[in-house]
């Protein structure tokens, strides 16, 4: 599969403190990658790096096979979205106007405004002034205004970093169609349960360097112990062996009709951050 | 380099929009105007006094009014939009200019005619007042780039306006201090000069070289501003 953005030994030192190490990752077309980290590793400045707002220290960035520092150009920006965390509208404007001036710098019609507003659940919101939108709501009309053009490829910065679980319901809902329709997204988050549930891809990043890089699925596999949790009739919980060892134990439970439900013991990608980066991810 | 009207007009139209809900702006815009007003009751006369109005304007409307556009906009983190949009550099230039400059035009126009100033050559001082306008946008496209904030913007306008207020307080010196004979050089004694010399039946030609050095103010300043400008895209 052709990988959208290629990055190689990337470096960026403030000063004398090095924000990223040496972050090496490619993320492929059609995927949603997750940068997933704790506050400070490095997230919004491998964003900035990729969207040509931050010169890298040293190795390489390429998007669409150019490199970042040649991403200045207008046709770039056409196939891109990009929402960090100081991204804002016009607070004395409507939603209608802020997202028209949108259409008119990306050249879109203005239909589109009702479509992505449907796709952010704020259909028939236009007339309403932004200065007077909850903080979902305007986060949802910033989604929104990314999604206008259709980027083949979008970036967000913890696009629901400040939202209650329902408003955040909703922009993974949006996310999740716009990759249907074939956008890129890479995305970041210090909120493990947003990584997988909407990503591909995870990558930990801690300290500027990536720990672990995998699909969220494949990560709790290789980590899970091999074990299950049985509730018993009785109200009991006993934890069995997956191997052979424990078939005896599963049979008898099933046999005598005492088997009320089976879990299997994964580690959330949560557990599995503290036990590499023996570090929090909040 | 794009050059699309439609991504210009679409910036006017906003920043038109914005201005308009925006009282602690456009209050502003009335200031020139009262003078004008009052200037032209009291029956003032002489070249001085009218372009003491119409810098008036250009300080407030083109330069200050301009600077808290581009100063809200960083301050509110709306202008990294504009910059990661397809619009070039150029659009986005002409796009924020348009409003400050049309308003500059229509209030400089609206004083000119309040205070009772009837120029002699209404022609040459036409394409003067222009590119002046033009300057003094550019100028406040400047002070925006630099201030962080609408309140900052309001701080640096005020020596501004000191230093490009008409007659400049520097002239009497010049005979003393031949080396700031330089001052003379700024447009807006330049455009005062012209207006004295067209006042005294002086025709295009005979004022070209005014012309010209305001129109180097006007490239130099936009250059710097495209200049800071670029700088800024990209954070260290
Ligand atoms: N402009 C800057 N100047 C100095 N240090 C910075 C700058 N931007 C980020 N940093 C530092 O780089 C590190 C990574 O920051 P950042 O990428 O914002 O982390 P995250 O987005 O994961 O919270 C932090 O230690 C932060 O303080
Ligand atoms: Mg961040």
């Amino acid at each position: 599969m052709e990988n959208i953005i290629e990055v190689t030994s990337l470096q960026k030192a403030f000063g004398s403190s090095r924000a990223l190490k040496d972050v090496t990752f490619s993320v492929k077309r059609g995927e949603i990658f997750g940068f997933l980290g704790p506050s400070g590793s490095g997230k919004t400045t491998t964003i900035k790096i990729l969207t040509a707002q931050l010169r890298p220290t040293s190795g390489s960035a390429y998007a669409f096979g150019v490199s970042t520092e040649q991403l200045n150009s207008e046709k770039y920006r056409q196939k891109v979205g990009i929402i960090t965390d100081n991204t804002a509208l016009y607070g004395r404007l409507n939603v209608y106007d802020n997202l028209k001036l949108y259409c008119d710098l990306y050249g879109v019609p203005y239909q589109r405004i009702a479509e992505v507003l449907q796709m952010v659940n704020l259909a028939g919101e236009e007339k309403k002034p932004v200065s007077k939108l909850s903080k979902g709501m305007l986060q949802r009309v910033i989604l929104a205004r990314a999604f206008l053009h259709e980027p083949e490829l979008l970036f967000l910065d913890e696009p629901t970093s400040a939202l209650d679980p329902v408003n955040t319901k909703h922009i993974h809902e949006g996310l999740l169609l716009l990759k249907e329709k074939g956008t890129t997204i890479f995305l970041t988050t210090h909120d493990m349960n947003e990584a997988e549930a909407l990503c591909d891809r995870v990558a930990f990043l801690n300290d500027g360097e990536i720990r672990l890089l995998d699909s969220p699925k494949k990560l709790r596999q290789q980590r899970g112990e091999p074990t299950l949790t049985v509730e018993l009739a009785d109200g009991s919980m006993v934890i069995v062996p997956k191997g052979p060892e424990g078939a005896d134990q599963m049979f008898r439970y099933m046999s005598s009709n005492q088997l009320v439900s089976v879990q299997s013991n994964h580690p959330t990608l949560g557990d599995i951050f503290v036990e590499v980066t023996g570090r929090k991810l909040a | 380099m794009t050059f699309s009207t439609r991504r210009i007009f679409a910036i006017l139209q906003k920043d038109y929009k914005d201005l308009s809900r925006n009282l602690f702006v456009s209050t502003t815009l009335i200031m020139p105007l009262l003078m004008a007003v009052l200037f032209g009751r009291m029956g003032i006369e002489g070249i001085a006094s009218h372009y003491l109005i119409i810098n008036l304007g250009f300080i407030l409307v083109g330069a200050y009014v301009q600077s808290s556009l581009i100063a809200e906009e960083k301050e509110k983190n709306t202008l990294r939009g504009l910059m990661l949009s397809p619009a070039s550099t150029l659009e986005i230039f002409c796009g924020k200019s348009l409003l400050s400059f049309i308003a500059t035009a229509v209030v400089v126009a609206g004083s000119i005619w309040l205070s009772g100033y009837n120029p002699r050559n209404l022609a040459v001082i036409a394409i003067a007042l222009v590119l002046s306008a033009v300057f003094y946008v550019g100028l406040g496209t400047l002070i925006g780039l630099f201030t962080k904030s609408v309140m900052e913007a309001s701080v640096v306008i005020v020596p501004v306006m000191f230093i490009f207020s008409s007659g400049s307080f520097l002239t009497p010196f010049i005979d003393k201090y031949p080396v700031l004979a330089v001052v003379e050089y700024m447009p807006n004694l330049q455009l005062l000069e012209l207006a004295n010399r067209v006042e005294a039946g002086a025709g295009l030609g005979d004022v070209l070289l005014h012309l010209l050095v305001i129109l180097a103010w006007v490239l130099v300043i936009h250059a710097v501003a495209a200049y800071v400008y670029k700088k800024r895209m990209v954070d260290e």
